[in-house]
Parts: structure tokens; sequence; C-alpha cells
């Protein structure tokens, strides 16, 4: 039997996660127990407590042997966790790796994700952060529904009796409370709405599932992403043999064999696997696009100012040409009466 | 499910479609070492998102019988259920051969 206390141990999804940076301040309910506790007063020498201890576990119920980080609560509020605060979410099947397989599939990713950031840079965090783990997949669909139909800033808070009897106003908003089971239940109740992010990535949401996690929305980094992973020749090409000998190893070949990169989550919308190569293949990630739009900007200024001179430009010449016509009319005018 | 006796599969279908899942269940239930000491040869086309196309599967045996299944029509219960039964006579005549 394994050890019922384990030491924490860095696992899982939860180290993908950037803390939230604006939590939803309300009070919770860990403030109904009164912080300070007041010595009881008793007339004989020795206390005798006739209550269950506070620490009393039912033999019937004994403590859960599960690391904490895989129990199912724990679960939904790692995958809750993850998708407000991860923007790029590529999701694969995965048909029986074997721990050997997954072993190379992540050591090779980890060599092309170097490849592709320079160190000291904002680049060479997001690719230490990118990681590919298996989910649990209906766990993390209801943790998909509850982001999407579940506004904990909408929650009214709750009268509750403290232990010392005071009336205090509690607000239960958290992912695994009664009113986002209700939220979600409502809103899912004839089916979840088409245009949601939901209804649209359910379908993909069958059999074994990982989840490759991206910090940021980097389409350098998603690149090397889908070189390694999925590699399709003319756009993606996989590493060369030369290059990355550790890509051709048997492991890997057989674990890429059974990798199947079926959809993912980007900014919150469902994309295909056209639309991740799409997001993937955009040139000189982030910074080539801002260099177009600023290009763009630049060149619909020009564009503007001399469309706006032109206007005036064309103004002034029909007045002058009216002028001129004018003139030579009058003139001409004057002449013919000189002639009369 | 029996899976000795297959030597190809290929599967087609587009994940965003509800009729995909018993292909996708059935690539999920192919053995870890399938390709490399079972012979298998696995093959799997994804169509693009908006794409009607109905999903395809296609199971070939040692003994050259070949099944076309419908994903959208069996579930992957019975999509088991149908290999396994041509499985269960090779299997028996596989047993014969060596007994």
């Amino acid at each position: 039997m394994p050890p019922r206390l384990r030491c924490t141990a860095v696992r899982g999804l939860s180290s993908a996660i950037k803390p939230l940076n604006s939590r939803i301040a309300t009070r919770s309910a860990a403030l109904l127990i009164p912080s300070t506790q007041t010595p009881r007063q008793y007339a004989t020498a020795a206390p005798v407590s006739f209550g269950i201890p506070d620490d009393y576990i039912p033999p019937t119920k004994p403590p859960t042997a599960r690391p904490a980080d895989t129990r199912k609560a724990q679960l939904l509020r790692t995958y809750t966790s993850l998708l407000r605060t991860t923007p790029l979410i590529l999701l694969f099947q995965h048909n029986n790796l074997t721990a050997v397989e997954w072993a190379a599939v992540r050591r090779e990713l980890r060599v092309a994700l170097r490849e592709v950031s320079a160190p000291g840079t904002e680049s060479e965090g997001i690719a230490n952060h990118t990681h590919i783990q298996i989910l649990k997949t209906r766990i993390f669909e209801v943790a998909l529904k509850t982001i999407e139909f579940y506004d904990p800033s909408k929650v009214k808070p709750t009268t509750v009796s403290a232990i010392t009897g005071e009336k205090v106003q509690v607000v239960h908003n958290h992912d695994l409370s009664k009113a986002a089971w209700k939220a979600v239940q409502e809103a899912t109740k004839n089916g979840a709405p088409e245009n949601s992010t939901y209804a649209q990535l359910e379908p993909l949401l069958v059999g074994p599932l990982a989840a490759l996690t991206l910090p940021s929305v980097s389409p350098q980094h998603l690149a090397a992403v889908i070189k390694v992973l999925s590699p399709s020749p003319p756009k993606f090409p996989a590493p060369s043999r030369k290059k990355s000998p550790g890509y051709y190893d048997m492991h890997m070949q057989n674990g890429l064999q059974k990798l199947l990169l079926v959809g993912g989550r980007i900014e919150n919308k469902a994309f295909d696997l056209e639309g991740v190569k799409w997001v993937g293949g955009i040139e000189n990630g982030l910074e080539g696009l801002r260099a177009q739009v600023v290009h763009m900007l630049q060149s619909a200024g020009m564009g503007l100012t001399s469309a706006l001179e032109g206007a005036g430009k064309s103004l002034w010449l029909t007045m002058e040409s009216r002028r001129s016509v004018l003139e030579e009319e009058q003139n001409g005018g004057k002449e013919e009466e000189k002639k009369e | 499910m029996i899976t000795n006796f297959i030597t190809q599969v290929s599967t087609k279908f587009n994940p965003f479609s509800a009729s995909s899942k018993p292909a996708r269940l059935f690539l999920a239930s192919l053995p870890p070492n399938a390709r490399s000491s079972g012979g298998m040869t696995i093959q799997t086309q994804l169509l693009p998102r908006n794409s009607t196309e109905k999903p395809t599967l296609y199971v070939k045996f040692k003994d050259g019988k070949e099944m076309n299944l419908d994903p959208s029509v069996l579930g992957i219960k019975s999509i088991v259920e149908e290999v396994d039964r041509h499985s269960r006579i090779l299997k028996k005549a596989a047993d014969l051969a060596n007994a």
C-alpha cells in the first residue's frame, strides 16, 4: 500500500498555470470559524469534553489515499484555471503511447522549442512553460462548460450563521460550488448554445486526450510544435535527420504515429487542424504581424492625406478653371460691348 | 478486442462531428505495439472542420477479408463485435493449426 502522506511535488498541469492576477475578492467560507478562540473556563481541574474531537474521522469514511493533485475536485480546479489563463491549447488524441514514447515526444518538443527561442528573452519563458499533458476527458469537458457558462462575479452572497451565532454574508462562488453547477445546468438544459465554444469543442472531447499548452499565442513556437508533433511537408517540415537525430529515434517515431492533432482552442475560439496551421503559419510571429499593421496604417495614412488633398485640389482646380472661364467671358463681353 | 489478426486499418473522419466518435475510439483501442510487433498498418486522415463527408473505417484481416464499417451508423460496441466475430474464426483456426 502506498504511504498516505505524500511529499508535495510539482507534477501535472498545475505547474503550467500562471496565478490569476485579478482574483475576485470575496469573503471566503473559512471566515465562518472564529479566528480568535476564547479559552473556556471550567470549574474542574481537568477539562472534560464530551463532543466529537475536531479531527475525528469516521471509520467508514477514511481519508483518501489518492494524491491531492489527481483528485477529481483538484483536477477540475486545475482545468478551469488552465482554461482561464492559457490562450493556446492544442488537443491531441493519444492512442496508447508507452511511457518511453511520451518521454521521447517531450524531449523532442523541448529541443525544438529551445531552437526557436533566444536565451534570456520572453520567448525562452514561453518555451519553458510549454507542456504536453494527458487530460481526464470528462473532467476537462465539465471544466470547459464551467468557464463558458458560469460567471462567478454574478453570484449573490448568502447569509450564514457563524459558530459564534453571528450572521455573516458569504459568497460561495468557486468552481465546485452549487452556484456553478446550477449555472451550467441552466445553460445546457436544451443542449449547449451552438455559438458557444463549448458546443464547438464538445465533439472533440472523446477518448484519450492530451493537451499541449502554450502560455501565450506565439506563432513561431506554435510552428515549432506543429513541425515536431504533426509535420506536413510543404509548410511545416519535420526536423532533418542531420539536425536532430533524436527525432528519428524508434520510440519517437512510434509515439508520433499514435499522436493525432484533432483541434485546438486559441483565444477562446475553436480551431481545427487547418486553423491551427494557419495560426502557426503567421510569418515572423507577432513581431511580423505588428510590422504589417504598422505598414498598413502608414500606407492608409498616406492614402488618406492624398485623398483629402485630392478633394481640395480638384475643388481648387474647378474653381480656378471656372474663374478663368468667367474672366474670359467678362473680358469677351466687354470686348464685344466695345465693338458695338 | 482481438487485434492479432488485423493487418490494416484506415480511417477518415472529421473530429468536429459527433459521428467520428466510434472511429476515434477504435483507434484508441488498438494496442501500443500494433505497428511494431503486430505488423499492422494504420492510416488516419483528418477531414477539415466544415466537411460533411461521412466517416469511414476500413479493416483488413490476415486472411484477406476486408470490412468497411460505417462509424456514423455503428457504435464502438457494434464495431468491436463485428471485428471480433471474424477474429474469433481466425483465432480458432490458428489454435487448431498449432495444436
